[in-house]
């Protein structure tokens, strides 16, 4: 299932609906629900707060099978921006000296099994996948 | 969606989802808060980086005051994502 989304927090809700109908329609295993959901709001939020020149919507695709989702990001004319290269977040913190920078992608790259970035023709596409092989 | 009920002893609890499109109601909310706080998380189903910012925030605050943020009823879910978070440390954490 293909969907285009406004560059808005407000899309959230749909996003929601499109994985819960994917997830439904291919009986995928709820146990991965929220881990995908996370992964896809904290990788469309990051394509909004920081591709902030772009005014094209946002493609997601969401594919699956009763084992695991395969999920791809597409952000249409926009700079290059790869949010899987490793960045700090020092999870040993304390609260006073914690901040929320970052934290997204962290989670991402801790509780999905790939993750992969291309840039092309000014297209940044991020895939991912939990519980199955990756998109080729 | 998410919602916020005030319950009989006190305690605040959430109930639906706490994303970055409700992040920023839930932070109103909390920033009324005053003294020790428990919030329930019984009915939360689901926690993103921001909700987690939220909480973090409050809890802060709170804590320059002498008192934190005590969550309780927390899902394995969300005691994962405080688990990868390092959240697990910084907040009195009850599972259910």
């Amino acid at each position: 299932m293909i969907r285009h989304f406004k560059r808005s927090f407000s899309e959230l809700d749909a996003i929601v609906t499109m994985t819960e109908a994917v997830f439904n329609e291919k009986a995928i295993d709820p146990s991965i629900r929220f881990v995908v959901d996370l992964a896809i709001e904290e990788l469309f939020t990051n394509m909004v707060k920081y591709n902030t020149g772009a005014d094209h919507d946002i493609e997601i695709e969401i594919t699956g099978s009763p084992t695991g989702a395969q999920v791809s990001l597409r952000d249409f004319d926009v700079d290059r921006f790869d949010p899987t290269q490793p960045r700090d977040v020092d999870i040993e913190a304390s609260a006073g000296a914690r901040t929320p920078g970052g934290l997204g992608i962290f989670l991402v790259m801790k509780m999905v099994d790939s993750v992969s970035y291309e840039y092309q023709d000014r297209t940044s596409t991020i895939r991912f996948s939990k519980g199955v092989e990756p998109l080729a | 969606m998410l919602e916020i009920e005030r319950l009989d002893d006190g305690d605040i609890k959430l109930i639906g989802r706490l994303d970055a499109a409700q992040a920023d109601a839930a932070q109103k909310y909390l920033d009324g808060v005053d003294g020790p706080c428990t919030l329930d998380l019984a009915d939360l189903e689901y926690i993103s980086s921001a909700g987690l910012g939220v909480l973090l925030k409050t809890h802060k605050r709170l804590m320059s005051q002498s008192s934190a943020l005590r969550l309780v009823h927390v899902s394995s879910h969300l005691a994962d994502i405080f688990k990868f978070s390092g959240f697990d440390k910084l907040f009195q954490i009850e599972t259910s």
